[in-house]
């Protein structure tokens, strides 16, 4: 017996045959159901553990079809459109599903319908039934109201009046029924008999394309798995050849025999549809979750989708073009440390226009970073753009630290001249030659409004007495204002 | 026996002998094989004019070609020809704090290989740790410095070093690369003879360096045929048209010690890199004096006068910070009294 907390009453949220038998019901106190059966087992509810028990079975319910929807707390829709037949048609279909689950250990009840309203009634209200199209009408008029999926006080209310089946509901006139219950409940009617559509919306993307395969005997091993993963991408390469384009996103689909599914995804930096190729990066992802997966007793069923595509072209390689591959290589190099790693394991950096020397160089993911490209024959490469006011450069360190870090200054020769010596990580450092400032001010225009603005930096190139080069800053000004804060340093870099 | 097939007048026959010959002169004069070819003091015209080198025990040859060539002929004298191409070679950084004057010089070598192999993208792999310790990348002074372009470069920072080395390995067969640095702190047992061998063998069948950068590290046993201990030097100051310009910072200036080598005798040297040319220049000790005492209190002659006095790994820092050499020595006093 289940329990939950409604009202800060416990109060019984489900229970079992045995406890049905002992005239138990829904709703009721717990406090009443101890004083007539002491004996009983109540357990609290977990909303949380049952949704993900939910979703871990609408997982298992994608080998029928991609279409799976989760209807509030106890149902799955499944969209089996032109899916049956590759079970062997409704009917074995249906009994295939309710035989897997009762295996599981599930009491599940099913029905097939040409519509979702249809199908929800007959799962709840028969059990085990297929609603033919054209039969929806027959199937609901006897079924009282809830079969219709409506709000518990429109159906009170439409009980008040007498109306306490659905075929009372079908045979009463439609204008005054919408001007009195709401245009819900004749839209749900509509919906139930096919007049109107009803979108069940998936719970996850729909691949554009997936190949499968179903094993007879389960498989356990890395190796096995990995060599269905390049069987299933030479199948899948006809079809993007077909279509002109490549792999952008992959998933593999373990189903284990025991239900759960294990997803995995691994991106491409660039189109990719060599099954050799795809087959590298799942090594790569599969070793490293080595850990993670649990094969059990085996998986039954392996499927490889593409999630997401992007046009294929097909270069031409040049004659003595090393160029075009050696870009492949990186990609895919940076590719199978992506699979392995995470998404940002392999970073380039971008150039951003900006001041501020940590907002100057922004830092990508490789698959993010604009593709570096060999200029094309007979377009010149764009020109190199320098700044125009500056005629040299400003240095800038080779190194430069996430974030500045704070130094301690004891003293500097002038107020607003360079440091004497300073501490850094705990370790004092004398100055042996200083260059500078160089004055960033912040930038205005990422200001927010009524945002204070932010102290202006003044750099410096210090060199210590033992040959080092730093680069250090003092935020603020001295002496801007009285009770101001006084300036404080920083070490953002260090040059060669 | 390992015999580079190249296009050489000699065949292969007399090629054995004159390596027979080799060796037995050397045994007499008591050397390597590999330094009668190149002795630290041999005029360097001498090593250009040949066209074989020897790299390995006298054994087989390499072409100059096999070597990259930093451009002073006293350093690349002193290892044999200069730094092996493709081969593992260690960097070294005494303190983490060298961190900069390490890259620099691990990216000035970098900036001498994309002379030749224009375009190539080099990539940058380091742990987690280092790139906190001791900053991130920073592509435009990359950009400045080195002429390495922001495209150019890829870096990847590891969650951990075990995921670093595998990155460094998988990268290190690769020919698409010019270069891989490989970043790491400290000495950490994984990073063994064993490791570094699997990063040797595999840059030398790519035919592509892989710079080991290591800071703090300590002279562990090591495949790379050739170590290097790089620390920053004081840099000179900025040429303008009226002579130096005193209290400014120029270009920038490197101590590198010969740690190992099979070929190279002990050495130091003071390179200095030319930004604008990309291209190294040495600083003989007469050059040092050009460095003025600065109003910063401190007198850099002496210090550098200290340096040159003692040998490499044993000299002592001349700032305030006790290096860690000394650290014992301060505290056994202080544990007895």
């Amino acid at each position: 017996m289940i329990s939950h907390r409604d009202n800060n009453t416990q109060r019984i949220a489900a229970l079992d045959e045995r406890a049905e038998a002992l005239k138990l019901k829904r709703g009721m106190g717990i406090a009443d159901a101890r004083a007539m059966h002491p004996s009983i087992d109540v357990v609290e509810a977990d909303p949380e553990a049952d949704r993900r028990l939910l979703e871990g079975l609408a997982d298992w319910c994608d080998r029928y079809t991609p279409l799976v929807a989760i209807d509030a707390e106890d149902g799955l829709f499944l969209d089996v459109t032109g899916c049956t037949h590759l079970f062997g048609g409704e009917r074995a279909m249906q009994d295939e599903i309710l035989t897997r689950f009762f295996q599981q250990g599930f009491d599940v009840r099913a029905g097939l319908a040409s519509t979702p309203g249809a199908a929800w009634a007959a799962a709840r209200f028969h059990g085990d039934r297929i609603v033919a199209g054209g039969e929806e009408e027959a199937l609901l008029s006897p079924l009282p109201l809830s079969a219709l999926r409506i709000a518990p006080e429109t159906r009170a209310s439409l009980e008040s009046v007498g109306l306490r089946t659905a075929g009372a509901v079908m045979a009463a006139p439609r204008a005054p029924l919408a001007r009195r219950f709401g245009a819900t409940l004749l839209l749900r009617l509509d919906q139930a008999l096919g007049r109107l559509d009803e979108a069940v919306s998936p719970r996850l993307p729909v691949a554009p394309l997936s190949v499968e395969r179903h094993l007879a005997e389960p498989v356990m091993l890395t190796d096995d798995i990995e060599r269905l993963v390049s069987r299933l991408a030479i199948a899948l390469k006809t079809d993007l050849e077909r279509r002109g384009e490549g792999a952008r996103t992959l998933a593999l689909l373990l189903f284990r025999i025991d239900g759960a599914v294990s997803r995995i995804a691994v991106g491409t930096s660039r189109p990719m549809r060599e099954p050799r190729l795809i087959q590298r990066l799942f090594h790569e992802r599969l070793t490293a979750l080595e850990q993670n997966i649990d094969a059990g007793f085996g998986f039954d069923l392996v499927r490889l989708s593409v999630l997401s595509v992007a046009a294929f072209d097909l270069a031409q390689g040049d004659l003595t073009g090393d160029t075009a591959d050696d870009d492949a290589d990186i990609a895919l190099f940076a590719d199978r440390v992506r699979a392995r790693l995470g998404e940002a394991a392999v970073l380039k950096p971008v150039v951003v226009e900006s001041h501020l020397p940590e907002r100057a160089v922004k830092t990508v993911p490789f698959a993010e970073a604009p593709q570096r490209r060999a200029p094309a024959a007979g377009r010149a490469a764009p020109p190199r753009t320098a700044p125009p006011m500056t005629v040299y450069p400003p240095e800038r360190p080779v190194r430069l630290f996430r974030s500045p870090e704070p130094i301690e200054v004891p003293a500097t020769e002038i107020p607003e001249g360079p440091p004497m010596n300073f501490r850094w990580r705990r370790a004092l450092y004398r100055v042996a030659r200083a260059e500078g400032p160089e004055r960033i001010a912040a930038e205005w225009w990422r200001q927010l409004p009524g945002e204070e603005e932010a102290p202006t930096r003044d750099y410096y190139r210090i060199e210590d007495s033992e040959g080092r080069r730093y680069w250090l800053y003092r935020q603020g000004l001295y002496n801007t204002a009285p009770q101001a804060a006084p300036p404080r340093w920083f070490m953002h870099g260090v040059f060669a | 026996m390992l015999l580079e097939v190249n296009v050489m007048a000699i065949s292969a026959v007399a090629r054995e002998t004159v390596f027979a010959l080799r060796r037995q002169i050397a045994k007499i004069e008591g050397t390597l094989p590999e330094r009668l070819q190149a002795p630290a003091g041999s005029a360097p015209d001498d090593i250009a004019k040949s066209d074989m080198t020897i790299v390995r025990r006298g054994l087989a040859v390499a072409s100059v070609d096999a070597f990259l060539h930093t451009g002073i002929e006293r350093f690349d004298a002193a290892l044999g020809g200069g730094l092996p191409k493709a081969a593992l070679s260690e960097i070294h950084g005494l303190e983490t704090r060298d961190a900069g004057a390490v890259a620099g010089f691990a990216l000035s070598l970098v900036s001498l290989i994309l002379r030749e192999k224009q375009g190539l993208p080099i990539l940058w792999v380091g742990t987690a740790e280092i790139f906190h310790e001791a900053g991130l990348p920073y592509a435009r002074g990359l950009h400045a410095l080195f002429g390495i372009e922001p495209e150019q470069l890829l870096f990847s920072e590891a969650p951990k070093l075990l995921d670093a080395l595998w990155i460094a390995e998988e990268a290190a067969r690769m020919t698409a690369f010019a270069a891989v640095i490989l970043e790491i702190r400290g000495s950490p047992r994984l990073l063994d003879l064993t490791a570094t061998r699997r990063l040797h063998a595999r840059a030398r069948n790519a035919g592509r360096p892989l710079l080991l950068l290591r800071q703090a590290g300590e002279a562990d046993p090591t495949a790379a045929p050739v170590r290097l201990i790089v620390s920053a030097a004081p840099s000179a100051s900025r040429e303008t048209v009226a002579g130096p310009l005193a209290g400014s910072i120029g270009r920038p200036a490197f101590k590198v010690d010969i740690g190992k080598s099979r070929t190279a005798l002990p050495g130091q040297f003071t390179l200095e890199w030319n930004p604008d040319e990309h291209a190294f220049a040495e600083r003989t000790e007469n050059s040092v004096a050009v460095v003025p005492a600065s109003g910063g209190g401190t007198d850099p002659a002496p210090a550098s006068g200290a340096v040159l006095a003692f040998p490499a790994l044993a000299s002592p820092a001349s700032g305030d910070q006790p290096s860690r050499q000394q650290h014992p020595a301060h505290r056994s006093p202080r544990r007895a009294g």
